[in-house]
């Protein structure tokens, strides 16, 4: 398959989940999709298309949150990153374990990060951040407010 | 100068610590190692476990997670022990110094008597550094 | 009363005394191979040193007594062993039956103090380096009997080492039949392996499980270690050059010739250690119970049928 055979399949297949396509250059492509069909997509891409999933990656961008899901097809020297993005309210989307395992800790940590609930997870414990950070403080976020008073913040000089 | 210090400051066996780091002050350190910047004709060899060690090479700004390990690896170590920071996380948290995961400098954690800067130092400054440490040893006591 | 004289200054002096030049030699050697500069000639005596003035250390769930008795017992082994080659070097009078025995059975002793040590340490590292050097014992202990059998076959089945020298004396070294060269060959990587020197170093992998066995020595027991891994260095050449050599002679010219027995053999076992990686254990294992059983079996068929 070739990169635009690649790219209309994606098209036509999902038709009114797709929000918009960003082709920006002829090895990264960007395509914005609905919350809700990311199960749909990612199961299509991984084991129909017969992508590798790279790695996840979630931004605060402070009106609302993105995560970014990147697949690559080597063969074709092509990375799509599939974004979606969720309103600051409702912070929970739907986990990808049950597609692969892949995405076991990615999750995790952008759990622990910046509080995206993910629905379906089998275990969503710590992974990075030590026992003695309180709950509910996700650091990644725009707001986040030093909460340790014992931190020293400055050079001493 | 007490003979034990003497004897200690001819044969310093040293051990790598990093708690945290992003690898180059560590790629620096093992540089000093080989044959271009030889330390063994100091006496210094590279120590196992830390229970053989006299000097603690430590690099890397300390997260929350490394703390605690660090505060117990440095109890292990038998004394006289000497603990040298370097590299500048390990001065002063360099560019880490606002950063959620890293509170405190390595110097409020355990005491440190050589501070070697640089990003990474290069060995032969690491190799300098050693030296002055030996001459304050030797200075003070 | 010659006993003692003999225990504390050969035993011990002496040994300690050229078993920490042969250490040093050692580390020269390797440093020059590997194109630096090395450590300067006192080096080994400022480790042990430096080692009796740091504190020692008692892990908390270890057994405390056999944790500090480990390293005295397999000092005093090799003490034991020197004396008795010593003795046997010099004064030939005073050796008994089956003396031959004892020292090789004396020379397993540092190997299980090293075991005993690893595992009166509650640490699991450690555990896993002390079997690493059970394995390795069961490994070579067998090939270097064999290869030991093969001079007491050769000067008319007698135990006793001052048999073995008065036979060497008059009817020229054991190393020069071709089974001599054989069971040598054998008893030189029999002793690579006693003294965990690479490539059969995986008990005391110094990066893989931190230091092995003796991760949780610190002060004057590791000192004790390491003075008995220095003066091993020099009894087990000396060992070797007692019976497949010829021992010793201080007269004239053997001076010399003896001293270039040994200082070969020191720098036959930094090369090898030098050009060689760590193996595995089951390699290890394999290699003994295997090549090195089956040339060990040549040399005593050989020696069986007089060559």
């Amino acid at each position: 398959m070739t990169r635009e055979e690649v790219l209309k399949n994606l098209k036509n297949r999902f038709k009114d989940d797709i929000i918009e396509v960003f082709d920006k250059s002829s090895n990264r492509v960007y395509i914005d999709i609905k919350p809700g069909s990311l199960v749909s997509v990612a199961t299509y891409v991984f084991n129909d298309l017969e992508a590798r999933f790279n790695i996840a990656t979630g931004v605060d961008v402070r009106y609302h949150m993105e995560i970014l899901y990147h697949f690559t097809f080597e063969d074709l020297n092509l990375l799509i990153s599939f974004r979606v993005k969720l309103p600051k309210d409702k912070l929970e989307i739907e986990s990808l374990t049950s597609v692969f395992e892949g995405a076991d800790w990615i999750e995790r940590e952008m759990h622990e990060l910046l509080g995206i609930d993910f629905k379906g997870h089998p275990d969503l414990r710590r992974l990075l951040l030590s026992e003695e950070w309180p709950e509910g403080v996700y650091p990644l976020r725009c707001d986040y407010k030093e909460w340790d008073e014992k931190a020293i913040r400055d050079r001493g000089v | 100068m007490s003979f034990k210090l003497k004897a200690l400051l001819r044969s310093p066996w040293v051990f790598h610590l990093s708690t945290g780091s992003c690898n180059n002050c560590d790629i620096e350190v093992l540089d000093c190692l080989t044959p271009r910047f030889d330390i063994e004709r100091f006496g210094m060899l590279l120590a196992g476990s830390i229970k053989h060690a006299d000097v603690l090479l430590v690099t890397g700004s300390c997260n929350r997670k490394s703390v605690e390990r660090m505060k117990r690896l440095y109890e292990q170590a038998p004394r006289p022990c000497l603990v040298v920071a370097i590299g500048e996380c390990a001065l002063s948290r360099g560019m880490f110094m606002h950063s959620y995961n890293c509170p405190v400098p390595l110097d409020k954690i355990i005491p440190v008597d050589v501070y070697i800067p640089g990003c990474p130092p290069k060995p032969e400054a690491i190799i300098a550094g050693v030296v002055k440490l030996i001459e304050k040893v030797k200075s003070k006591k | 009363m010659i006993y003692v004289f003999y225990f504390f200054f050969f035993g011990f002096l002496l040994t300690a005394v050229i078993g920490l030049l042969a250490s040093w030699i050692d580390r020269k050697v390797t440093a020059r191979v590997q194109y630096r500069v090395g450590p300067p000639v006192l080096q080994p005596v400022i480790d042990i040193i430096k080692l009796l003035g740091k504190e020692t250390l008692v892990p908390a769930g270890a057994s405390k007594t056999t944790f500090l008795a480990a390293p005295l017992f397999g000092l005093a082994s090799v003490m034991m062993v020197s004396t008795l080659l010593w003795m046997n070097n010099i004064m030939t009078g005073h050796s008994f039956i089956g003396d031959l025995i004892v020292v090789i059975y004396l020379l397993t002793i540092p190997s299980i103090s090293i075991i005993m040590g690893g595992f009166a340490s509650a640490n699991p590292l450690a555990s896993v380096g002390a079997s690493r050097e059970m394995k390795l014992v069961l490994g070579y202990e067998l090939p270097f009997v064999l290869a030991v059998l093969v001079p007491v076959i050769k000067s008319g089945y007698s135990l006793r080492i001052s048999n073995i020298l008065g036979f060497q004396a008059l009817n020229g070294v054991v190393v020069g039949s071709l089974s001599g060269v054989l069971a040598l060959v054998v008893t030189i990587m029999c002793v690579q392996a006693k003294l965990a020197l690479v490539p059969f170093d995986m008990p005391e992998a110094e990066t893989e499980i931190s230091g092995g066995a003796l991760i949780e020595y610190s002060g004057s027991a590791l000192a004790v270690y390491r003075l008995m891994k220095n003066m091993l260095l020099f009894v087990l050449p000396f060992f070797l050059i007692i019976i497949f050599m010829g021992g010793l002679r201080f007269d004239g010219i053997h001076l010399l010739y003896g001293a270039l027995k040994y200082i070969g053999l020191v720098a036959l076992i930094t090369v090898i250690r030098n050009t060689n990686p760590r193996v595995r254990i089951d390699q290890a294992v394999k290699f003994f119970w295997g090549p090195m059983t089956a040339i060990a079996v040549i040399a005593v068929v050989l020696a069986l049928m007089g060559k």
